[in-house]
């Protein structure tokens, strides 16, 4: 289990956007999305730029790593 | 060029076997066996009644081609779609039911008693089918980073599990004979190495499905 701190459900809330709307954007499943959420997988740094760009917020805000 | 139905393929297969089981029975029992029992093809003189026999050959022949081909259809097309869509092979679970096909490796004790036959225990790869119904139930998705990591985990862990079975077997093995005896030793080598294949395509797929559906049920929607 990825031991970091995730806070994309906040900054995508914010943007408006749904988890289905998001993973289109960034070009993965909804349950990737769902699991990045809830910390339980370590994303890629491609898809972790990708998700900061369609949130609008820097990478360093979105996962917190200890 | 459109894709031939499933149905007619079937349809094809069950009125060529059809043909085949006539000609057999008609050689059976009005041409002295000839072409189905073994016979000696140096010596071969063609006689009409070899025809419905013959013909039933030839068409058994060219269905095999044509499956062939459907093979090699299939696989390309799955390829094109990949580069496509990036999403996975569409299958039907039920497709997994083919897996009861390894049964028939049990035979080969049967043919091996009777007729020292040994290559019906290849039908235990068949096991390996049960595996297309977890592929069936993840058809179609999109295969994210996610989706690729998990197939190379599930693989790794199939490889892994796989290739230690083959080590005690050949462990086994190397001690020279089973119950004494050489062709007891290769019919266990034989069983070994179709049930391990079988093991490694059913366990890269369980895998996959269940590292990719761990904790579904936990799962929120949206939030």
């Amino acid at each position: 289990m990825p031991d970091f701190e995730c806070r994309l459900k906040k900054y995508r809330q914010l943007k408006e956007l749904t988890q289905e709307q998001l993973a289109q954007q960034v070009g993965v499943r909804r349950e990737t999305i769902m699991r990045l959420e809830k910390a339980q997988y370590n994303p890629s740094l491609k898809l972790a730029v990708d998700i900061s760009r369609a949130v609008e917020a820097p990478i360093e805000d979105i996962f917190i790593f200890p | 060029m459109k894709k031939p139905s499933v149905k007619f393929t079937v349809i094809l297969g069950v009125i060529v076997v059809l043909l085949l089981a006539g000609a057999s029975w008609y050689s059976i029992m009005f041409n002295d066996w000839r072409l189905v029992a073994r016979m000696d093809f140096e010596a071969y003189e063609f006689l009409s009644k070899d025809l419905p026999m013959l013909g039933a050959l030839l068409l058994f022949n060219l269905y095999v081609i044509y499956l062939g081909g459907l093979l090699v259809w299939a696989i390309v097309a799955s390829k094109r779609r990949l580069a496509k869509t990036k999403t996975t092979r569409k299958m039907d679970p039920r497709l997994g039911l083919l897996g009861v096909f390894g049964f028939f490796g049990f035979v080969g004790f049967w043919t091996y008693s009777a007729f020292h036959q040994v290559y019906p225990f290849i039908f235990f790869v068949f096991f390996g089918f049960f595996g297309f119904f977890y592929e069936g139930r993840m058809s179609g998705i999109l295969m994210d980073e996610r989706y690729v990591e998990n197939r190379t985990r599930a693989e790794l862990a199939a490889h892994r599990v796989t290739v230690a079975a083959l080590f005690v077997t050949l462990l086994v093995v190397a001690r020279g004979a089973i119950l004494g005896n050489l062709e007891y030793t290769l019919i266990a080598v034989l069983i070994v190495l179709s049930l391990t294949v079988a093991l490694d395509l059913f366990l890269s797929e369980y895998l996959l499905y269940r590292y990719d559906r761990a904790d579904q049920l936990d799962e929120g929607g949206e939030g």
